[in-house]
């Protein structure tokens, strides 16, 4: 996890803060953590933990995009993708 | 058998739910009795979720239509709209609907679902447009925009502000965009706010889209839909329903009064690969909306029966999705509540769907029941007597129980 700048882990943490209601399971939750498979989540609810992401910064992740991602840090990349494009 | 993988999950759910011999998804109508009773697992059973809003399955001038069709048309079209498919009933259906709805331009597609993944892969190009759809839009509105490949992005359910915001912030570089809503969403039975969404929509310089598959026949004060009833019905882009609920056939349309929206029967696949409604189909569709048109007092009678279970249900305490609607759901926190007590209904003598997540909006599984105006006052009340037992039998559909 070295080498990630402040805004990556501002990410990453409201991430999990939204992930962790639906981590049953107890899941360490890293960049690598496959969302879906390894929090057992299925597609939507991960679609609507993406709606809350989309509100609190403001951007649109489309919905192909989001079927592209699997772990945690794809999404905290695509994320920053989306950011620098839209602002 | 990497292929088979996907599907051990929800098999051995599946598989479990077959052996205990209560599986929702495997229920066969042994024998249809009426538009409201078939016989299921040997029983007379109360049919309340089969979508027979206007309870037009066994409407004698429907029937009679449908056998004269077959008589001179034969069983089948043999074809797609755009080669030898399209018969003097397809163009009579679309010129009454057109007529119906106050549109200048329809289209029939072979199912509802079609008729959405037509109109929307059909009017979006993948790379220059981009589609907003309510995030609790059904399969076929998602289904459609994949097909599409364009830019998807969902708003908020209900939430015309948040797709203000979206339309706001979506790259300029997209030239055309469609929103897609649904009138009455039929999972809760909830509805949407059209008027708003249509004005929101048109200040972004989009289009609206909404899919009135549940509400064509049942709302507004000629059953044009939800959008009739907010007053719109000349606003509304394309408006997308279906014959397999109120008018008690199967096939679909898209009405609109851009004239660019004919072009769609040569740039549609859904609409010009597949082969078109049989002639039997459209005529009881045609028949049943005559028949729908001439008699507003079936909907009238459909309303009443969905107040009158509405109010019931809300005594018995049930935890319900939505205000009075065609659609009734009982709320339940877990699948495993909903398998048990959709069992219970069904050896109560009633018929309603199940779903449960991801199918279903928010966490919680759902029963839904579906209203019929052919609902007779001995089906409304067995229907009364099978939800009061479930209140009994079932604390957690209750609202006054910590779930």
């Amino acid at each position: 996890m070295s080498g990630i700048q402040e805004d990556d882990d501002l990410v990453f943490h409201k991430i999990t803060s939204l992930l962790e209601p639906l981590n049953e399971k107890g899941v360490k939750l890293t960049r690598d953590t496959d969302i879906i498979a390894d929090l057992e989540i299925d597609s939507v609810s991960l679609l609507d933990v993406v709606m809350d992401i989309e509100d609190n910064y403001d951007i649109s992740i489309p919905v192909n995009t989001i079927s592209e991602i699997k772990t945690i840090g794809e999404l905290v990349d695509a994320i920053h993708a989306i950011k620098k494009e839209q602002s | 058998m990497s292929l088979f993988e996907k599907f051990e999950k929800n098999a051995a759910l599946y598989d479990h739910l077959s052996a205990i011999g209560k599986n929702p998804f495997t229920v066969v109508m042994e024998e249809v009795l009426g538009p409201t009773r078939a016989r299921i697992k040997g029983r007379e059973t109360v049919l309340a979720g089969t979508h027979n809003y206007l309870g037009q399955t066994f409407e004698a001038s429907a029937i009679q239509a449908a056998k004269d069709a077959l008589d001179h048309d034969g069983t089948g079209t043999t074809g797609s709209r755009v080669a030898n498919g399209t018969f003097a009933g397809h163009k009579k259906l679309e010129e009454d609907l057109a007529a119906y709805l106050g549109m200048k331009h329809c289209l029939v597609f072979s199912t509802g679902y079609a008729a959405n993944l037509g109109a929307i892969a059909g009017l979006v190009d993948r790379v220059q447009d981009a589609v907003l759809i309510d995030a609790d839009c059904h399969a076929c509105i998602y289904d459609g925009c994949q097909l599409s490949g364009a830019e998807t992005i969902r708003f908020r359910h209900n939430d015309p502000e948040n797709l203000d915001k979206r339309l706001s912030r979506l790259d300029p570089k997209y030239k055309g965009k469609l929103v897609c809503i649904e009138g009455m969403y039929s999972m809760y039975g909830d509805i949407a706010p059209v008027k708003e969404f249509v004005e929101v929509a048109h200040k972004h310089d989009a289009f609206l889209l909404v899919d009135e598959a549940h509400s064509f026949g049942v709302y507004g004060e000629t059953g044009k839909g939800v959008s009739e009833a907010e007053g719109v019905m000349d606003q509304v882009d394309f408006y997308t329903g279906t014959f397999s609920k109120a008018l008690a056939s199967i096939g679909g349309f898209v009405a609109s009064n851009h004239p660019e929206a004919e072009y769609l029967r040569i740039s549609s696949n859904p609409y010009r690969f597949t082969a078109s409604p049989s002639p039997a189909t459209i005529a009881s569709a045609s028949a049943a909306l005559a028949n729908i048109k001439a008699h507003p007092e079936i909907r009238a009678k459909l309303w009443e029966n969905a107040k009158r279970l509405h109010a019931a249900f809300t005594q018995f305490g049930l935890r319900l999705a939505a205000e009075p609607a065609p659609v009734i759901s009982v709320l339940l926190p877990t699948r495993e509540d909903a398998f048990e007590a959709w069992s219970f209904l069904l050896e109560h003598g009633v018929y309603v769907n199940m779903a449960i997540p991801p199918g279903t909006p928010g966490k919680e599984s759902l029963l839904r029941l579906a209203v019929s105006s052919a609902h007779t006052s001995d089906d409304i009340d067995r229907l009364v007597s099978a939800y009061g037992a479930l209140a009994e039998a079932f604390p957690s559909a209750r609202i006054d129980t910590d779930a």
